[in-house]
């Protein structure tokens, strides 16, 4: 995986040039933003299961997709969504940490359409789930922090699309 | 790959968040970034100063070594060299631990040296002038983030 940090250093080194200019004003701000980053990852670690719960509250208990023939029955179903539903929100907590997206390129993203075609889980739903997620996120980590993660969440949704 | 990296690359193995105890390292790694940042500049500026200067040191206690052999191809690829381990150093202050020198500088650093025939233990006391005359133009905070670095560097030769 990249992050911000080894994003910026490989490059220079290649040039054989230390991290001057944009480059490290870029870094700069990064490590500006770090004690959010930080005091975020832990809240959402702290409440990843609340987190969950209350997403599925959101967007998908109340439909027919928790009903029988609906893709989170019977529980062994409702439990393989709980899972992937806290990889997307560990994933994108790394993501926001690291402030780069290839993690969840790597570990996430990468033939999962494919997954989740070939296990008929549906792509919309699982996308109103994120999009629910995000607004839970947001409440508990606030806006600044919240904005922050949105931007992975929405790297995922637009990988999922 | 930066602590950040690290520490991340960590947590993915056990399948977790991150421990408390790693989101204190961040959280310390991130608290000490205006000095790293401020010791990275005054090195990147300096870089030639202290090679010189770090060389002047170096040949008054070993001057017999291919850096001060007369032939100046040979003394400005070992300074070369030098500056070089002085970049990494500041890439190791960014990066929050040492693994751009390693992977950079001291992977395979051993079969090169003794292949061209420079010997080890001139490198080693010529990079301990180089710590000493950069370390001497940072703050003392600056210094202990960086001392560290130079110190795995000579320890490596």
């Amino acid at each position: 995986m990249q992050d911000k940090i080894t994003a910026a250093i490989n490059p220079a080194d290649e040039k054989g040039n230390y991290l001057e200019g944009a480059e490290l004003e870029a870094l700069q701000n990064y490590f500006r933003t770090g004690e959010m980053r930080v005091r975020a990852a832990s809240q959402i670690g702290e409440s990843a299961a609340s987190i969950i719960s209350e997403t599925v509250a959101k967007s998908l208990l109340y439909g027919d997709i928790t009903l029988p023939g609906g893709n989170m029955y019977p529980t062994r179903r409702y439990a393989a969504c709980l899972r992937d539903l806290s990889y997307f929100l560990r994933y994108a907590t790394y993501a926001m940490l690291a402030a780069d997206t290839s993690i969840l390129d790597e570990r996430v993203l990468n033939g999962l359409r494919e997954t989740y075609g070939s296990l008929g889980v549906p792509i919309e739903p699982t996308i109103q789930a994120i999009q629910a997620m995000k607004e839970v996120v947001t409440s508990r980590v606030g806006a600044d922090a919240g904005q922050e993660m949105d931007v992975y969440f929405d790297h995922l949704i637009a990988g999922l699309s | 790959m930066s602590i950040v990296a690290k520490v991340i690359a960590q947590s993915d193995e056990a399948n977790r968040f991150l421990s408390s105890a790693e989101l204190a390292k961040l959280q310390e790694f991130f608290s000490s970034s205006t000095a790293r940042v401020s010791a990275a500049q005054k090195l990147a500026a300096n870089q030639q100063k202290i090679v010189d200067e770090g060389s002047k040191r170096f040949w008054a206690q070993c001057p017999n070594t291919p850096s001060n052999s007369g032939n100046p191809q040979k003394t400005a690829l070992c300074q070369r060299d030098q500056g070089w381990y002085i970049r990494l150093v500041s890439y190791c202050l960014l990066a929050g631990n040492s693994k751009p020198l390693e992977d950079i500088g001291l992977d395979g650093m051993r079969d090169m040296y003794v292949s061209l025939g420079v010997p080890l233990a001139n490198l080693k006391l010529a990079m301990k002038c180089i710590k000493e005359v950069a370390l001497g133009g940072l703050t003392a905070e600056e210094g202990a983030l960086a001392a560290p670095y130079f110190d795995q560097l000579i320890r490596a030769f």
